[in-house]
């Protein structure tokens, strides 16, 4: 499973924001030019990203194996005709450019989440939400990183009651029920239980955040983003 | 985020229960996208993230519905492996299933706003039947109309073929989820909690 490594890579030594930003560059870029050019260029951008993040290719896609076959639909379905020559391979093309795309930025998103602590995520989203509502997010978003393996835990425990009794023989809708209801009661627990935890803890909106601070090597970073969008944007008016 | 050393905002009691559930609950639809099933009319496996969107807009309503499921799109974004099979990362939001990403807050809050009206949470083995089965047919709209279209515009597909990727294959599942989120609604175990 995707999950942060500590590590002295220069990936790990960038501000979160500072990742958070090249990833919604190569986003936009990518999606205002899916062509064969600029997605060549972003390749680069993405390889010296996941090198600077001691991240190879193979590993970073296969962190996502469990998606990537859904890729493949679309430039099927775009080769397919409902009548002659019933297979128009000219018709991938447009889809394939697009799942090259996909992979670019599941690529970055690996390279981010292998170098960034859920703490320091947690402050990047209280600093680029405005008011409660990013404290609201950054609160949450730590909530949800230290409780998802206790759910885990709890639903892998249904499972495996279930299964030791022959629940899997059980009609699907009957087995689905079960271990939703299972679930929600235990998270119903647990939330009543946490709730009461944080209210004696006095629980409050404007907690000490680490401290979060732009050095030399993010401005080096965020230039070179700009860059990119500059030269994103000029192409565009150029077009 | 500036560190604030004049004072400290406390969070209000009732608002310390609803953060906790609204982070549970997108924890939770987070932990039941790892779950996956066959059914006999069809070869795509399902997985049961969308029952957790459901669950968050019966049991917590519009507005935290809303705010629970936002919560699950964030967290993913910054690396929490909630989305589909474990996977993170904000080009999820733009791969093509980012629609159905996109859809899920406002799926969770028009199910709530159906399912309980305006004016606060109704207990949920009181909400009718009707609101119910509207709320969950609502959502599901929704959560296919964002889907086909992300499909379309991140995979660069046509909207028809859209629509046979993304949407016919999944349909039976989705009346199989919202079956199990009315009876959760119904369930006397979770009545008491």
């Amino acid at each position: 499973m995707l999950s942060h490594e500590p590590g002295d890579t220069l990936g790990h030594r960038l501000d979160p924001r500072t990742k958070l930003a090249v990833q919604a560059v190569v986003a936009a870029v990518a999606l205002a030019h899916a062509t064969p050019r600029w997605l060549l260029a972003l390749t680069v951008v993405c390889l010296l990203a996941l090198r600077g993040c001691g991240l190879s290719v193979p590993a970073a896609l296969a962190e996502y194996r469990g998606v990537l076959p859904f890729l493949l639909v679309a430039p099927l379905l775009g080769a397919l005709r409902l009548g002659p020559p019933w297979v128009d391979p000219a018709a991938a093309i447009d889809p394939l450019l697009s799942v090259y795309r996909t992979l670019l930025l599941l690529a970055l998103a690996a390279a981010y989440v292998h170098t960034t602590p859920p703490r320091d995520s947690r402050a990047a989203v209280a600093w680029l939400l405005p008011g409660t509502v990013g404290r609201y997010c950054a609160l949450g978003v730590s909530l949800v990183f230290r409780f998802l393996p206790l759910l885990q835990s709890d639903l892998r425990r249904l499972r495996a009651a279930s299964w030791v009794r022959l629940g899997d023989e059980r009609r699907v809708d009957r087995r689905v029920a079960h271990l939703a209801i299972g679930a929600l009661a235990r998270a119903f627990r647990r939330a009543d239980a946490l709730a009461l935890a944080l209210r004696a803890r006095c629980l409050s909106w404007n907690p000490t955040p680490p401290a979060l601070a732009f050095e030399w090597r993010d401005y080096a970073v965020l230039c070179v983003a700009a860059g990119i969008v500059a030269a994103a944007a000029l192409s565009l008016t150029t077009r | 985020m500036s560190t604030d050393t004049e004072g400290v905002a406390l969070v209000a009691d009732e608002a310390v229960a609803n953060v906790v559930r609204a982070a549970l609950f997108a924890a939770l639809t987070g932990v039941l996208s790892y779950v996956s099933f066959q059914l006999p009319v069809s070869p795509v496996p399902y997985t049961l993230q969308v029952l957790g969107v459901f669950l968050a807009g019966v049991f917590l309503g519009p507005t935290w519905g809303f705010a629970s499921l936002a919560l699950y799109v964030v967290a993913g974004a910054v690396g929490a492996p909630v989305y589909a099979y474990g996977a993170s990362g904000v080009g999820q939001l733009f791969s093509p299933w980012g629609g159905y990403l996109w859809s899920y807050p406002f799926a969770a809050g028009l199910l709530g706003y159906v399912a309980h009206g305006r004016d606060g949470l109704t207990p949920t083995g009181e909400i009718p039947l009707w609101r119910l089965a509207a709320g969950l047919g609502g959502a599901t709209v929704v959560i296919y109309a964002f889907g086909t279209v992300g499909y379309a515009v991140f995979a660069g597909v046509g909207l028809g073929a859209a629509v046979l990727a993304a949407a016919v294959p999944f349909v039976p599942g989705e009346i199989l989820k919202g079956v199990v989120a009315a009876l959760a609604a119904r369930s006397d175990r979770l009545r008491a909690a």
